[in-house]
């Protein structure tokens, strides 16, 4: 056998040869069955033929031969050959030469191997389906089949065993031949490996089939059992059955009919007496197999069509019903065409009152201007409740309704949670702006207030300098002790707004360092994202909460994170990555920030806490002390270290942990 | 510097120079060291006075200037200078044993005050250090006999007693008590008995409080 498409490998392991020789086994068995099915539909269809060839009116083997090669690849073509050749030899008793044979054999099998071959790449593989297929089925096997049979022809008239008279009727009789057999049988055997699944559905119309069986026999033997018919010109009423059976049954069907009624017409033709020259019946047997196939094609690809728009309905109905939006369909006129069971929640039941509702009624707001867009209006309920709704729509075009499709979601708890988050955020600003108000009187206060000192001291010396002066206006002393006074008074303002920034609202309240880490971090995603950097927070459940003021931490973390995406920035490493983690030492939550940035230079950090000391060149240089101000206001501390893990700076922040869980634990 | 002194410890260059002139200028001695670590480095036990220093400062902070002054023994009385807002500081400072803090700026008044104060603790703790030690060189002087006799006399027991206690006559007792007067040079008995009292809180430390 010739199907082995590779070389046997000169190693094979024993159980690389069990499968080797399993599929040879299953390759011969296949083989060997379709040689045997070929001689015997050859030898079945063996009826009227010219001379002792194989030039008959109806060639089923044909049919079989290219569903074989479509379903198995031209490949297995030597396998047609020598069936071919087998049934030259066996069922005919040809007087030509075997080498003859043997070429119409091997030129036989070509041709059907090309055919298979283009069919494949169009993809009729598989069971047809579409009025396309059906065409490149019909089209090709007529082209090629009058290839084959011009060719099986000419070589058996060139051999000199057939006449010249008969030659041209015989390539028309091998033609129609093939053709009907292809028709009749390819699309039924495509159909093999569905008819599993169409069992039942055969099963339950069986006397549909029953019936169309019986009108197909009924309207055959009229056209041969009653004597008084001319048997061609009453063919035309098998138009009517095969018709109706494509249009219930589709390929399957329309293709059984006609190779029952070419049975039918085969055995029919039996008796020659009686019965035209079956070669003018086979012609109008291949209109009816043709119109069968071709109106069988449509029908399957309808049947294919309403089950696939069936399903599709069926998914957007699920769609509909499961989206936790509002869906409404409008039609032209702005009236609610549909509208899912969330619209009806959101809405309240716009689908029962006698009359449609208007989008109108439901959006009063909503400007359908632009085929499709987002928008946020005011929506109303029937009960007449308004509320916010996020919404969007798009236009449906024909041959839809030309309305707008519109999704509505409830944006009640979107804006409070924006509203929310604003607050926060102008709370943070605020808070943020008074810290750096305090740090700036705090540094200003503490600057200011040396000189000062020193000038109340050095007044004071002059006061006394001047005292046993006699000659000196008596004022000077006055004057002197006035000076004193004013510097005083000066210290004295710079004390009260130091004061008034620290002492002032010195909020208490237990402080979740997770929550805190949580939307100090939310802020920074943005920009994290720009950084290329990754932010990990390693918050154990276990840490407690701490006694303190929330916004405060905030801001110290907002400024150690804000620090440590900017040194990101300073650094070539593609691996960046900041790390918060909270550990409890004792009587204190320790909270690192780390970054895998360059780190800090020992020269910056001796003074990386002192106000208006910065790297940055538009910073202020008061984050990390107001950070560290705020913390230590706290009994909390603020410094910095050499991260050992990430390599670049480690920022510590140690908290005492609240009272009361200090007495719980 | 055997006499007293004010030490001032301030890193504003300003303010140790306004400072040593006014307390000059009352007729104090001043010296001025820059930091801790300068004062540190120079201090020597037989200087006499007070230590004036800033809180905040490079390097050594004042608190930490006084606990190495602690750590060395050293009984200069210490007075801490402020800035606004410092006073919890201040009053740790003041548990830690500094004589008094001063809040920036400082009027002369107070500040003269406050030295003055300070001196005389210093001088007080001085003289009782003195003393103290006198104290103990005479005691030292003293027959374990006539010690013992000292003790009882200072436990306000009469001579008869202590002459039962020590299997001696009270006779002997008047011998011994007339002897140990004269060597303590007590004129009266009183005198004894309060220095009885500091023989028996004996060692003596060098802190007063």
């Amino acid at each position: 056998m010739a199907m082995l498409s590779s070389p046997i490998p000169v190693a094979l392991s024993s159980r690389d040869l069990a499968h080797h020789r399993r599929r040879i086994a299953y390759a011969v068995m296949i083989a060997t069955l379709y040689v045997v099915a070929y001689i015997l539909l050859d030898w079945l269809s063996y009826v009227q033929p010219i001379l002792k060839f194989g030039i008959t009116p109806w060639n089923p083997q044909a049919g079989l031969t290219l569903a074989f090669l479509l379903m198995r690849g031209p490949r297995w073509l030597p396998a047609t050959a020598l069936a071919a050749f087998l049934a030259e030899v066996f069922v005919r008793d040809t007087p030509a030469p075997l080498v003859l044979l043997l070429g119409a054999s091997v030129w036989i099998a070509i041709g059907y191997g090309g055919l298979a071959w283009a069919l494949r790449a169009k993809g009729l593989a598989r069971p047809i389906d579409t009025p396309v297929h059906a065409t490149w089925l019909a089209a090709g096997s007529i082209g090629t089949t009058l290839l084959i049979a011009c060719g099986y022809v000419a070589l058996f008239f060139a051999a000199g065993d057939l006449p010249a008279d008969i030659a041209g009727g015989g390539v028309a009789r091998y033609w129609v031949g093939d053709v009907n057999g292809i028709l009749t049988l390819t699309p039924l055997l495509l159909y093999l490996r569905k008819w599993n699944a169409a069992w039942p559905k055969v099963w339950n119309r069986h006397w549909e089939i029953l019936g169309q069986l019986t009108v197909v026999i009924l309207t055959v033997w009229i056209i041969f059992g009653l004597a008084a018919t001319d048997q061609l010109r009453f063919f035309y009423p098998l138009f009517v059955p095969v018709i109706w059976i494509a249009l219930r049954w589709g390929v399957p069907g329309a293709v059984l009919a006609t190779l029952t009624i070419q049975i039918a017409l085969i055995i029919a033709a039996q008796d020659q007496s009686r019965s035209p020259p079956l070669i003018d019946l086979q012609f109008l047997m291949l209109t009816l197999s043709l119109t069968a196939l071709l109106l069988g094609a449509v029908v399957t690809e309808r049947l294919e069509t309403l089950r696939e728009v069936a399903r599709r309905e069926a998914e957007q109905r699920t769609l509909l019903a499961t989206v936790p939006d509002a869906v409404l369909t409008l039609d032209a006129a702005g009236l609610v065409h549909s509208a899912n069971p969330a619209a009806l929640q959101l809405f309240g039941d716009i689908a029962s009152t006698a009359a449609p509702a208007r989008v109108s009624e439901l959006l009063p707001t909503l400007e359908l201007a632009a085929p499709e867009g987002r928008a946020t209006v005011e929506a109303c309920r029937v009960d007449g409740r308004v509320f916010p709704a996020d919404t969007a729509w798009a236009r449906l075009h024909a041959p839809a309704n030309e309305g707008f499709l519109v999704m509505v979601r409830d944006a009640t708890e979107r804006q409070r949670a924006e509203a929310q988050l604003r607050e926060r955020d102008t709370a943070l600003a605020r808070a943020m702006r008074f810290a750096v108000a305090g740090e700036l009187a705090s540094a200003l206060a503490h600057e200011l207030n040396q000189p000062i000192t020193a000038l109340v001291s050095y007044l004071g010396a002059a006061q006394i300098l001047a005292g046993p002066i006699p000659a000196q206006d008596e004022r000077l002393q006055a004057t002197l002790g006035k000076a004193v006074r004013e510097a005083i008074r000066a210290s004295e303002v710079l004390k009260r707004l130091r004061e008034f920034y620290r002492g002032s609202a010195l909020i208490q309240e237990v402080v979740s360092i997770a929550s805190v880490c949580n939307t100090a971090s939310a802020v920074f995603q943005e920009r994290l994202r720009r950084a290329h950097a990754v932010l990990v927070l390693r918050i154990p459940e276990t840490i407690p909460t701490v006694q303190g003021d929330a916004t405060q931490l905030e801001i110290v973390l907002h400024n150690l994170l804000a620090n440590a995406i900017d040194a990101m920035g300073h650094t070539s490493s593609p691996w960046r990555r900041i790390e918060v983690q909270a550990e409890r030492v004792d009587h204190e939550v320790i909270l690192k920030v780390e970054d895998s940035g360059p780190g800090i230079a020992a020269e910056v950090a001796q003074k990386l806490f002192e106000p208006f000391v910065t790297s940055k060149p538009d910073g202020m240089g008061l984050g990390l002390a107001i950070s560290r101000s705020l913390l230590r206001a706290r009994g909390g501390e603020l410094y910095c270290e050499a991260s050992q893990r990430l390599g670049g700076a480690c920022f510590i922040i140690r908290l005492p942990i609240e009272m009361a869980q200090e007495l719980r634990a | 510097m055997k006499d007293p002194t004010v030490f001032i410890v301030d890193d504003d260059a300003a303010i140790r120079d306004a400072l040593s002139l006014l307390i000059s200028l009352k007729g104090l001695r001043a010296a001025v060291f820059a930091s801790a670590e300068d004062f540190l480095a120079v201090y020597e036990p037989a200087w006499r006075g007070c230590l004036l220093t800033d809180l905040q400062m490079p390097g050594l902070s004042g608190l930490e200037l006084q606990n190495a002054l602690q750590e060395r023994n050293v009984i200069l009385p210490v007075v801490l200078l402020t800035a606004h807002g410092d006073v919890a500081t201040a009053r740790a400072a003041l548990k830690n044993g500094a004589v008094d803090y001063l809040e920036k700026p400082v009027e002369d008044e107070i500040l003269l005050d406050v030295l003055q104060n300070a001196l005389r603790i210093d001088a007080e703790r001085h003289r009782s250090q003195q003393h103290r030690a006198e104290t103990v060189e005479r005691l030292g002087r003293l027959t374990p006999r006539e010690r013992e006799v000292l003790e009882l006399l200072a436990e306000g027991l009469p001579h008869r007693e202590i002459a039962e206690r020590l299997v001696i006559s009270p006779r002997t007792v008047e011998v011994y008590k007339a002897r140990m007067m004269e060597k303590l040079q007590c004129r009266s008995l009183a005198e004894v008995v309060r220095l009885g009292a500091q023989a028996r809180a004996e060692p003596a430390t060098e802190r007063s409080d």
